[in-house]
């Protein structure tokens, strides 16, 4: 079950990547949070979790990623049950049940849910589909996503709900799915896009507005676009320098070390460090797709692939919220936002990806 | 194809489809990652410095460093309006454990009771915490003594210097000055766009205050401070401008006349105005009743305000400038003038006044019931003979009578640098069309004749008026020394202004006037009675209820044979002229000339012999040469 010499094959480059990306974040963190006190220390909490996420991305790391497959069911049902769990015994913070206390840790299953949902969703995809996806696998997998979605979205917590659906979609595209059935899709969803409105809390839809008319509503969700795009573009080509961006510093940047975080890299580090951002992400992508190629069977191909779309998702929603090129929705960006779960998560994430990269000869 | 091969071809098939599904996700993840490079290309460089600009508003705030108002003088270079410091007392509202009990012990040092400071620390409630509650504002000396004294029992309590405008002279001059106040939305938006004005600024709101505005109030200057989201000041940013202060300002005033003539005025309403015959330069100038101007120069409570404009006597009100009266008699010295000069009569045309006299189907009656006789222009002018006049009114016409009355500014404005003058009116058959609507009936010209009707002038324009009878020169009446122009001539024959001076001069020593009489100077003047109601003609006036009774004018100047100062004095409801006007204008010109008859033969002449001797080197040097 083990490998017989995975560290030999460990994809260096991609680990440094991540490494920078996090390494980035903690600046960030440090920098926001420096004039608020009661959050001076939370860059070495953030530390302290990479070291838990280090630690049990490499337990993922070095047990063969069949393993995992294999019990994806009993772990995605695990979670499942967790969920379940946080509903009614959960902790409330900010007015989402999205958190189990454990003495001093405080958990997330909800991050948890996206690393089961990716293995649960590869392995159904190897097993069960052959040939084209047809609506009963659509239908099984949508199930399979859906138990943890219903459940966060009932915490409420929407940001958390809205990454499992790009997901469910690369599960959709990889599995075959005809492009007549795609382009089907995409018709009736924008069809039901009027009907979706009409459900939205009046909350959501000023949000949207907000997209297309920053001014709207200066003092309210449009202000923090607002402020966020003031601090990303008076960042200019070089940035203010670490620790010296006024937008963060003299708090008019909101949830400037969770969400909006990469606003504070903008200002500070400029465009040089925005385009740094995209492009470690752009650069674990490629890794995880190369991984994906070269994996020795589908089902490595589908774990890479679906991890990929996760981080590529989270990423997409919250640099188009900080941007202002989407509705303000409560997402982290994956390694760079404070957040133990989310870290941890991303770190298990990733791992797979190596697990896959790292077992690509049958015979290693 | 058998089992095997079918299988591999599927199994081959989805590969290549799984491949290009996995090349198509690649294509997208680059495009996104692309795209959003490119958003961040826009915003940080494309539209970066328009950012930037943006982030330093955010950061920096202006906070104006306020000029300190123009002082005003009065002639003599007393302070009649400065601004002085002034304390304020602050509650700081963040970090206080227990602000309710440092207001419970200031209540026990302070003459304030607990619930208004509850109340002055309530309307704080909407503000940024960081900014403190003004608990009181303009804090004595020894209410700040106790505070201090017990530091410890007011941790959050703390001072803050603001400036105040005061007035030293109170309610003697409140008409004049005006006072100030905090500029209303209404004046924020009237002003015109270099007018430097912002939310906030102290401006005057009527008087000299108003009039000279833009010169006394200065220009803001400003520093900029960092802030943070929620304003807090957090240190400095970059440097700003240095306030401009308000000029001063020299009243041409007389504040020791400008007491005795509100004093003289006492609770009448009525308004006096004291000029510089030759210059215009007014010298007292009130209006009663009057109120003080330091009033408002803090926040005025409702209630205060409520009372002082709700008034039916209408303190506020300049009754020197913006109420007008008819002129009554007094206008006869108009009369007397257009008469000579249209050669309508000549000093010896004679009337015969029995008391009464029937024109156009109405009879109009003397206030002397048996009539004055055979009387001429001097008499009629001395003993204030209505027949006389009627007679010249009828004679003459309306137009000639507004012809002469313009060129004395009557109905119209002086033009005096204060706010809010009235016009008044001075009618004619032009005027009567406009407003009215109709035209001139000949019959309207005799009530016009001795001042009534519907003629209506200000105390301001009759003092003008006068000033021009006394020396010939209609002069532009001013309150701020060196603002007025130079006296215009009247082109008016120096033959007719000399027989209406000895006749002004004889109206104080033998006619209506006798009661603005002095010892040492010839004072010249006409009374006036402005009829309130139709009926009070030829009654008693005495016999009358104070507010039926007639308007009571006083109009002159003094000295008689060189004339300085130039006077306009009304009583509402005050009777006769003579007996309730003349003796306020006479306590005035008693000021006026204790302090001057001793100089006048004495100080002046040294000086003029000082000139003299100052100038005797260089002609000797001329003639030695």
């Amino acid at each position: 079950m083990l490998a017989r010499r995975p560290l030999g094959s460990l994809d260096l480059p991609m680990v440094l990547a991540i490494a920078a990306l996090v390494g980035l974040g903690m600046l960030a963190i440090a920098s926001a949070t420096v004039d608020q006190p009661g959050r001076e220390g939370l860059w070495q909490r953030q530390l302290m979790w990479l070291v838990v996420g280090a630690a049990l991305g490499t337990v993922v790391f070095l047990v063969d990623y069949h393993f995992w497959a294999e019990f994806s069911l009993v772990l995605h049902g695990g979670v499942v049950l967790l969920l379940l769990v946080v509903l009614f015994l959960g902790t409330e913070v900010g007015g989402n049940r999205s958190w189990l206390v454990l003495g001093p840790v405080r958990l997330q299953p909800s991050e948890l849910a996206k690393w089961t949902t990716c293995l649960v969703l590869a392995s159904y995809l190897t097993n069960r589909v052959r040939g084209s996806m047809g609506l009963r696998q659509m239908i099984a997998m949508g199930m399979l996503v859906g138990a943890p979605v219903v459940l966060i979205a009932l915490q409420p917590d929407l940001g958390s709900a809205l990454i499992f659906v790009p997901i469910y979609l690369a599960a959709l595209l990889l599995g075959g799915l005809r492009w007549r059935v795609i382009t089907s899709l995409c018709v009736a969803g924008l069809l039901l896009a009027p009907v979706a409105w009409m459900q939205l809390e009046d909350y959501q839809r000023e949000r949207i507005l907000t997209v297309f008319d920053e001014t709207r509503d200066p003092s309210g969700v449009g202000y923090q676009v607002r402020q966020s795009k003031i601090a990303i573009g008076s960042g200019e080509l070089t940035g203010k320098g670490l620790f010296h961006g006024t937008q963060s510093r003299l708090n008019f940047l909101p949830a400037q070390h969770t969400d909006f975080v990469l606003a504070v890299l903008a200002e500070e580090l400029g465009f040089m460090g925005a385009v740094a951002v995209l492009g470690l992400f752009y650069y674990m992508i490629f890794r995880a797709i190369v991984a994906g190629r070269s994996s020795q069977d589908r089902l490595g191909t589908y774990i890479c692939l679906l991890v990929a779309a996760w981080i590529t998702g989270q990423m997409a929603i919250n640099v188009g919220m900080v941007l202002g090129l989407l509705p303000t929705i409560g997402v982290p960006l994956p390694f760079i936002s404070y957040g133990g779960s989310a870290l941890v998560a991303a770190a298990c994430g990733v791992a797979l990806i190596l697990n896959v990269r790292g077992r690509r000869f049958v015979n290693a | 194809m058998d089992y095997r091969d079918r299988w591999e071809l599927k199994e081959y098939l989805i590969e290549q489809r799984l491949e290009s599904r996995v090349t198509l996700f690649h294509v997208g993840a680059l495009m996104l990652v692309l795209g959003y490079g490119l958003a961040f290309w826009n915003l940080q460089v494309a539209r970066g410095e328009e950012y930037a600009h943006l982030a330093e508003n955010n950061r920096l705030r202006e906070v104006p460093l306020l000029p300190i108002r123009g002082v005003l003088h009065d002639r003599r270079g007393e302070i009649v309006a400065s601004t002085r410091p002034s304390l304020r007392l602050l509650l700081r509202r963040e970090g206080t454990g227990d602000p309710d009990g440092q207001l419970r012990r200031l209540e026990t040092v302070l003459p304030v009771s607990y619930d208004s400071l509850v109340e002055r620390l309530a309307l704080a409630a909407k503000r940024p915490v960081f900014e403190p509650a003004v608990l009181k504002e303009d804090l004595a000396l020894e209410e700040l003594a106790p505070i201090e004294a017990h530091r410890e029992w007011f941790p959050a309590v703390e001072f803050e210097q603001t400036a105040r405008r005061t007035y030293p002279a109170g309610d003697a001059a409140a008409h004049v000055l005006g006072y100030v106040g905090e500029v209303s939305e209404g004046e924020l938006e009237d002003s015109p766009p270099g007018a430097l004005l912002y939310s906030g600024d102290i401006v005057g709101k009527s008087g000299l205050e108003r009039f000279y505005d833009d010169e006394l109030r200065g220009v803001r200057g400003a520093k900029y401070v960092t802030v943070n989201n929620l304003g807090r000041q957090l240190g400095e940013g970059r440097p700003g401008t240095a306030p401009h202060n308000g000029s001063d300002l020299r009243l041409t005033l007389d504040l020791s006349l400008q007491r005795k003539l509100v004093e003289a005025l006492g609770d009448e309403m009525g308004a006096g105005v004291f000029m510089d015959a030759r210059t215009g330069e007014i010298l007292a100038l009130a209006s009663t009743p009057t109120f003080d101007p330091n009033t408002f120069a803090g926040r005025i409570t409702p209630e205060a305000w409520t009372q002082i404009s709700k008034d039916p006597r209408r303190p506020m009100h300049d009754r020197a400038i913006a109420s007008y009266y008819a002129p009554g008699s007094t206008f006869k010295v108009v009369m007397a003038i257009a008469g000579l000069e249209t050669g309508t009569v000549n000093p010896s045309t004679v009337v015969n006044c029995t008391g009464s006299v029937n024109m156009y189907g109405r009879s109009f009656l003397c206030w002397k019931k048996g009539g004055h006789g055979a009387v001429a222009l001097r008499q009629a002018l001395i003993h204030s003979c209505n027949v006389y006049f009627y007679t010249l009114g009828r004679g003459m016409g309306i137009e000639p009578i507004h012809e002469y009355g313009s060129r004395f500014h009557l109905g119209g404005l002086t033009g005096i640098d204060l706010p809010g003058e009235a016009s008044g009116v001075l009618p004619s058959d032009e005027w009567k069309r406009k407003v009215h609507g109709e035209r001139w009936y000949p019959g309207e010209t005799i009530s016009v004749s001795i001042g009534q009707g519907l003629l209506a002038v200000t105390p301001i324009q009759m003092a003008t008026m006068i000033a021009a009878v006394a020396t010939g020169k209609l002069p532009d009446p001013h309150v701020a020394q060196g603002r007025g122009d130079a006296p215009v001539d009247l082109r008016i024959s120096p033959g007719t202004l000399q027989i209406v001076r000895s006749a002004l001069e004889e109206v104080v020593t033998g006619g209506t006037g006798r009661n603005v009489a002095l010892e040492h100077v010839r004072v010249a003047g006409k009374t006036g009675t402005a009829q309130v109601y139709k009926h009070s003609a030829g009654i008693d006036a005495d016999k009358l209820p104070k507010d039926e009774r007639d308007h009571a004018w006083f109009v002159g100047y003094a000295p008689a044979e060189a004339p300085e100062i130039a006077f306009a004095v009304v009583v509402e409801h005050g009777g006769h002229g003579g007996t309730s006007a003349a003796p306020i204008a006479r306590q005035v010109l008693e000021v006026y000339f204790a302090d001057k008859v001793p100089r006048e033969g004495g100080s002046r002449e040294l000086q003029a012999d000082a000139g003299r001797i100052g100038e005797l080197p260089d002609v000797g040097t001329a003639s030695a040469r």
